[in-house]
């Protein structure tokens, strides 16, 4: 028989059983549905993360220190140090050579006696990275392209538009840091090495801060903003970056020269965040060891946090795909149901249709000809039923959004959708359609 | 036209071997019309549907227009029963969801025409047999006789050697009984093969050929 024929058949049986095929279709529907929303949401998470991270290097290694003798005072946040006595051990104090130490707020406790093992002196000393230790990383480590060092803290700031004297974060950086980062400059210049040499008071804008303080980034340009009360020209202000998974949030943030920054506001109460480039994102790892030993070289008693962004991505890429495979595995079992039940109808159907497959029989009808009108009536059910899936995502899509997931809609993925619910529909409505074409003609002529 | 012979056909009843058909010898040759009369239960209906390459001899020959029926593989029936044979069931056997005309014209469909071709073949048929202003109708919607018609119809579309009629009036009233009779017998007049299963002698004295079908044996027939 014609496909065609066979099409104008499966046509005329399905179009007067109008609410049997709704009916039938319902798993596909959901399942469909679901399988389309697993692909925006799980490209929603992708884009996500790719959002949050697009402010790092793939082959960027951050590293700094924590000191777990708490009782320094100083306030900058690049070191994280809190301010006034923490419950440090007793019987150390700070070596000499480093600042800060016991001074800030340190007095003697008591609780433990001393004795502790090696281990204990880990990390007692407040040891602050500096410029020369980046350029010892940059000699003795290789296959580096480039470092950068940085170090943010809160300053208050006013001037502009400021009715009141603010706080913001203050990073003080290197001329290189906006390349490194991914930044971008909607007006005006980056911080330049001249700036840095100079020690020049002289600021970029985060985008937000530019909006906070001046209202616009055109009035913000050439403007000067007062930091500690010092008065800094505004240098360039950044295109908007938004949430960014971590380190420096660049929209929030007044980007000053570093040589500035620990002349004006830290002193030498300074932790800075030393980043380094890989050249090859592969060696990260080797890197890594490298800088740990010329560290340890320079600081035998310390451990320094070392991260790298590709980690940090891989983290939560897989957190994301553990996600994405949850809901794929949700949406597998759906079509499983819904294809068992297009299966059972299916049988009703054939049960019910006997005596009509019996006729054709005895008319000449070919297995294969029966076989194909039942496949095919499972997958115009089928597609019918994942037609409605679709919609039904497109329809949901602004219900789910409202709840703060990041739903990314895609032709692919409808079409991926579709592909899934028409299959599904087409495996499991294959066996009703076997045992429909291998009915014996006389005993299915017979049935009423 | 029909050439059987020796043919046995049977059913295994639990471990026991039933037989139906005994050793039948049966010849019908091109534009008769027979009718093989029978009681209920003398295996007549297993005979048509053997006669119909519906279900398949025990053993014997049986050649239908020079074919060797008895050697054929069901693919190979399900051709023979499209385009050598014209059913005519005694409860029509019409497909409720199809109308008159897609019903009619469905044997053709199964050899690949399309709808437009089949629907212009069958049309001569479908006036001759005084159903062409029904045809967009269910058959829920006709008559008896009606559907008697369309049954012919479809039995006659593509052709066929021999129309097979199986009790074609047993769901009839008289009249339309009558009709339908006079129908084959017009349709024989004008060349076309007929073999007409019933219990009813009165149905059976229409063809001009009667066989007895008694206990499985076709054993007597009366030229008439």
């Amino acid at each position: 028989m014609r496909i065609s024929e066979l099409f104008r058949l499966v046509y005329l049986n399905l179009s007067q059983n109008k609410f049997k095929v709704i009916l039938t279709s319902i798993g596909i529907v959901v399942g469909t549905a679901t399988i389309m929303m697993v692909i925006a949401i799980g490209t929603g998470g992708k884009q996500d993360v790719a959002e949050q991270f697009k402010n790092l290097n793939a082959g960027a290694i951050d590293i700094s220190y924590e000191s777990t003798n708490s009782s320094s005072s100083s306030g900058n946040s690049g070191g994280g140090f809190p301010g006034g006595g923490g419950g440090g051990f007793p019987g150390r104090s700070s070596g000499g050579g480093f600042s800060g130490g016991m001074a800030g707020g340190g007095f003697p406790r008591g609780g433990f006696p001393g004795g502790s093992g090696a281990d204990d002196r880990i990390n007692q000393e407040d040891v602050s990275l500096t410029e020369d230790d980046m350029d010892d990383l940059q000699v003795f480590v290789p296959g580096l392209s480039d470092a950068t060092i940085s170090f943010s803290t809160k300053a208050d700031c006013d001037g502009g538009e400021l009715e009141d004297t603010t706080s913001f974060t203050i990073a003080g950086v290197k001329d290189n840091y906006a390349t490194l980062s991914n930044m971008t400059l909607s007006m005006g210049e980056f911080l330049t090495e001249e700036n840095e040499t100079n020690k020049e008071k002289v600021c970029v804008l985060g985008y937000n801060t530019a909006l906070e303080i001046f209202g616009s980034g055109y009035d913000a340009y050439d403007g000067t903003v007062y930091i500690d009360d010092r008065p800094y020209t505004v240098s360039g202000v950044l295109e908007e970056m938004g949430t960014v998974s971590s380190g420096i949030s660049p929209d929030e943030a007044i980007f000053i020269p570093y040589a500035t920054g620990v002349k004006y506001l830290t002193g030498d109460e300074v932790s800075p965040t030393i980043t380094l480039i890989a050249e090859d994102v592969n060696n990260v790892d080797t890197i890594k060891s490298y800088v740990t030993d010329v560290l340890l070289d320079s600081y035998p008693n310390s451990e320094f946090t070392i991260t790298d962004a590709g980690s940090k991505m891989e983290a939560a890429m897989a957190s994301n795909d553990t996600l994405t495979m949850l809901l794929i595995a949700m949406a597998v079992i759906v079509f499983i149901v819904g294809g068992i039940g297009i299966m059972n109808v299916l049988f009703v159907s054939v049960k019910e249709r006997t005596n009509e497959i019996g006729i054709l029989k005895a008319l000449g009808c070919k297995q294969s000809d029966i076989l194909k009108e039942f496949v095919f009536e499972a997958s115009c059910i089928s597609l019918i039923g994942a037609l409605m899936g679709v919609m039904i995502a497109l329809g949901i899509t602004p219900i789910i959004e409202r709840f703060s997931v990041t739903v990314v809609l895609s032709v692919s993925g409808a079409i991926i959708s579709l592909l899934f619910g028409v299959l599904t529909g087409t495996i499991f409505g294959f066996y009703p359609a076997y045992k429909a074409s291998k009915l014996i003609p006389i005993v299915a002529l017979n049935q009423e | 036209m029909i050439d059987i012979k020796n043919l046995n056909k049977g059913y295994m009843l639990g471990e026991e071997y039933l037989p139906i058909l005994k050793n039948i010898n049966f010849h019908v040759d091109e534009g008769e019309f027979v009718a093989i009369l029978g009681p209920s239960g003398s295996g007549k209906t297993t005979f048509m549907n053997v006669i119909g390459c519906m279900d398949i001899s025990d053993s014997g020959e049986y050649y239908l227009d020079g074919l060797s029926i008895h050697e054929m593989p069901e693919e190979q029936l399900t051709e023979i029963r499209n385009k050598e044979i014209g059913f005519i069931f005694q409860n029509y056997q019409l497909i409720s969801t199809y109308t008159v005309l897609q019903n009619i014209i469905m044997p053709l469909l199964m050899r690949g025409m399309d709808h437009r071709s089949a629907e212009e073949q069958c049309m001569e048929t479908i006036k001759l047999l005084g159903i062409d202003h029904r045809l967009d109708h269910k058959p829920s919607e006709l008559s008896g006789g009606q559907k008697q018609r369309v049954s012919i119809a479809r039995a006659m579309a593509g052709n066929p050697a021999i129309l097979l009629a199986d009790e074609p009036t047993g769901a009839l009233d008289t009249n339309s009984g009558k009709e339908v009779l006079k129908l084959f017998q017009e349709l024989n007049a004008m060349g076309h093969t007929i073999v007409m299963i019933t219990h009813d002698l009165k149905v059976a004295q229409s063809a001009k050929r009667i066989c007895k079908i008694v206990d499985g044996r076709l054993s007597e027939y009366s030229v008439r």
